[in-house]
């Protein structure tokens, strides 16, 4: 496929330039995303392209930006909201969960919230503001999140988030910002929201994750493959409304699940998807579900003890052969 | 002074209506929000603004504001029965309105969101380049959130076109504002903002009227935001169920003594253009539309489990893999 190499964050930021070129009711808000350039370089050369006329630097008011966000768009407008992390979404969660997924509903469909707010979480260059809380919003009716891994993935699902007419949670993990550099699809490159993929394809094994866990359930994928062990690694994407099809035919054809995040595992999302699986996929299963996540703990500031905490590789090794102890 | 007759009698009529189908409302419903004595400043905020005007009215007494931009009693009166015909069929209380009458809707429970969703339409008419305006208004506890602040810095920061009228009505549920606050004065936090704070009677309805006014045209000019407290008084409990036993009948009492109705008929009565018949019409007017409203809306159809809508909770539907 014809494209280019790009990073994660100029893919997201492509995607963006190129909706706000194409319809001008798109525009950006929030926090040093103006001159500064976006935190991380979240919109490096926004500013430069569309100036104060679209891009609108906000004091630090999470919550105001949401809810002039959120009133922007019931006018017809289509907000871009970008808050720095993801853990100053706890500022803005009156507007996030209880007022933008509701007006659709509310309203029979009269009023619409074409509005994507997208945040920065996970391990980082700087090792700051890490908390991955994408959780608490899958809980939400009315919500769309979605967490790509790969640029390609990045910039399409932004311009899918744009697009869509109802509110978009777009969670950007910090470790594959600058970290992770492939090739983006020339032209016009969407990718549908609702829809996992297989990045992997096996038989042996289901690995379901998200984010930077789907690079490390890769990297034990292909120690595996040494083994004989053929591990499928599959990429959630799209976090509500998970895409139960994609899931379900994968632990079909395995037999076997792990499911991998950064995130706590305690009431983090692969505990939907090992319900999920388990309700409606249970005949097929050949061994117990696995989950992968954080202890219990808040995500530690220094580097040896945040390493222990962080569930990586190994983790997600341990625990394939865990289920693949269970003979079919 | 009565300046605009036709305009003062008009306000009249909607303070009377207000009420008439407020005392309906709690009678039929335990939980209704009463705004018998505080109809002078959702009348006196609201009235007059073009229909290209965004209003955001303080759910308290809010149904006349749905009134005054178009909706029928019919149509009021709907939601408060809980019919298949009310805007929301059920999905939400009544105190929400079709959103194409640019009012917005209260989407949740919680008291402060709608005011920074309010300074988001302002913004967008400044984004749009109209000069359109929004009008917010909202109770004095509802002033003491943290949305309040964020939303009043930006709007003033941005200069837009809003205006912010606390509907000061001393309480909040059981908690006077003389204790939820050391302000003397809600208006004087407007100062905090660089933007003028305007006091007001808000039982006097051309007050309110008047400095609403001033704000709308400041906005309007491209010269920002303006915070009005309009001074009132919650007359029964927080729902109607509510009896207020925790405050003394006598400070209700006196504020009985400032009805903004009796104080505005007494005022048209002085000035020669509303006799005690005349307003004795109004009144009965009123409870036959009222009356008449509810009867229809009685009839109208209720709302069936599969109102529930688990189809429709996204504008952009999932495609199928």
């Amino acid at each position: 496929m014809p494209g280019k190499r790009m990073t994660f964050v100029e893919a997201l930021v492509e995607g963006i330039r190129e909706e706000m070129r194409r319809d001008p009711n798109v525009f950006v808000l929030g926090q040093d995303i103006g001159p500064f350039g976006g935190s991380l370089r979240s919109t490096l050369g926004l500013w430069e392209e569309f100036g104060p006329a679209r891009i609108f630097d906000t004091p630090i008011s999470e919550s105001a930006a949401a809810g002039v966000c959120l009133g922007a768009a019931l006018e017809g407008l289509r907000p871009i909201l970008d808050i720095s992390f993801g853990e100053f979404l706890a500022s803005a969660m009156p507007q996030l969960v209880l007022h933008a997924p509701v007006v659709h509903w509310l309203t029979l469909g009269k009023a619409r919230v074409p509005l994507t707010i997208r945040t920065k979480v996970g391990e980082g260059p700087y090792g700051g503001h890490p908390q991955c809380f994408e959780a608490w919003f899958t809980h939400v009716p009315g919500l769309k999140v979605v967490m790509p891994s790969t640029p390609a993935d990045a910039k399409g699902l932004m311009k899918a988030a744009i697009r869509d007419d109802d509110p978009v949670l777009f969670f950007e993990h910090m470790y594959l910002y600058h970290g992770v550099r492939d090739v983006v699809p020339d032209g016009e490159h969407l990718v549908p929201i609702g829809r996992a993929e297989v990045k992997r394809p096996g038989k042996d094994v289901t690995v379901a994750a998200t984010a930077w866990m789907v690079h490390r359930a890769l990297q034990a994928a292909h120690q595996f493959a040494a083994e004989g062990i053929e591990v499928e690694v599959l990429d959630l994407r799209t976090l509500a409304p998970l895409d139960t099809a994609t899931l379900l035919a994968s632990v079909r054809k395995t037999g076997r699940l792990v499911v991998a995040h950064e995130a706590w595992k305690i009431g983090g999302l692969g505990a939907e998807v090992a319900a999920t699986v388990a309700e409606q996929a249970f005949g097929s299963l050949r061994a117990p579900i696995v989950r992968v996540g954080a202890p219990h703990t808040p995500v530690p500031a220094h580097p040896t003890i945040r390493r222990a905490f962080l569930p990586d590789a190994q983790g997600i090794a341990d625990a394939v052969h865990a289920v693949m102890k269970y003979a079919a | 002074m009565i300046e605009d007759v036709k305009q003062v009698l008009a306000m009249h009529r909607l303070m009377v209506q207000s009420r008439v189908l407020d005392e309906a409302c709690c009678e039929e419903s335990a939980h209704w929000f009463p705004s018998q004595g505080e109809e002078a400043v959702p009348v006196g905020t609201f009235y007059g603004l073009r229909p290209d005007d965004v209003c955001a009215p303080a759910y308290r007494g809010a149904p006349i504001v749905y009134l005054m931009r178009g909706m029928t009693l019919e149509q009021v009166w709907a939601g408060a029965l809980g019919k298949r015909t009310s805007f929301g069929r059920g999905r939400h209380f009544s105190f929400t309105a079709p959103i194409e009458l640019r009012v917005f809707p209260y989407i949740a429970g919680d008291l402060g969101p709608i005011i920074s969703q309010a300074t988001g339409a302002a913004f967008a008419q400044r984004y749009r380049k109209s000069d359109a305006v929004t009008a917010v208004s909202f109770g004095d506890g509802t002033s003491n959130r943290g949305d309040f602040h964020e939303a009043v810095n930006l709007g003033a920061a941005w200069r837009l076109p809003i205006v912010y009228v606390i509907q000061n009505n001393h309480w909040a549920i059981s908690m006077p504002i003389e204790k939820a606050t050391a302000a003397k004065r809600l208006a004087d936090r407007a100062a905090g903002y660089g933007i003028p704070g305007v006091a007001v009677d808000g039982n006097d309805v051309l007050a309110v009227h008047t400095a609403v006014q001033e704000a709308v045209r400041r906005a309007r000019a491209g010269h920002g935001p303006t915070l009005i407290e309009a001074e009132t008084f919650r007359m029964r409990g927080h729902i109607a169920a509510d009896t207020a036993s925790y405050r003394a009948p006598e400070e209700v009492e006196e504020w009985r003594g400032r009805d903004p109705i009796q104080r505005l008929e007494a005022r048209l009565a002085d000035a020669g253009v509303l006799s005690a018949e005349d307003a004795q019409a109004v009144w009965a007017e009123a409870a036959q539309e009222v009356g008449e409203a509810k009867a229809a809306a009685q009839r109208h159809p209720d709302i069936l489990p599969t109102d529930l809508g688990l189809d429709e909770m996204f504008a952009t539907p999932l495609r199928e893999a």
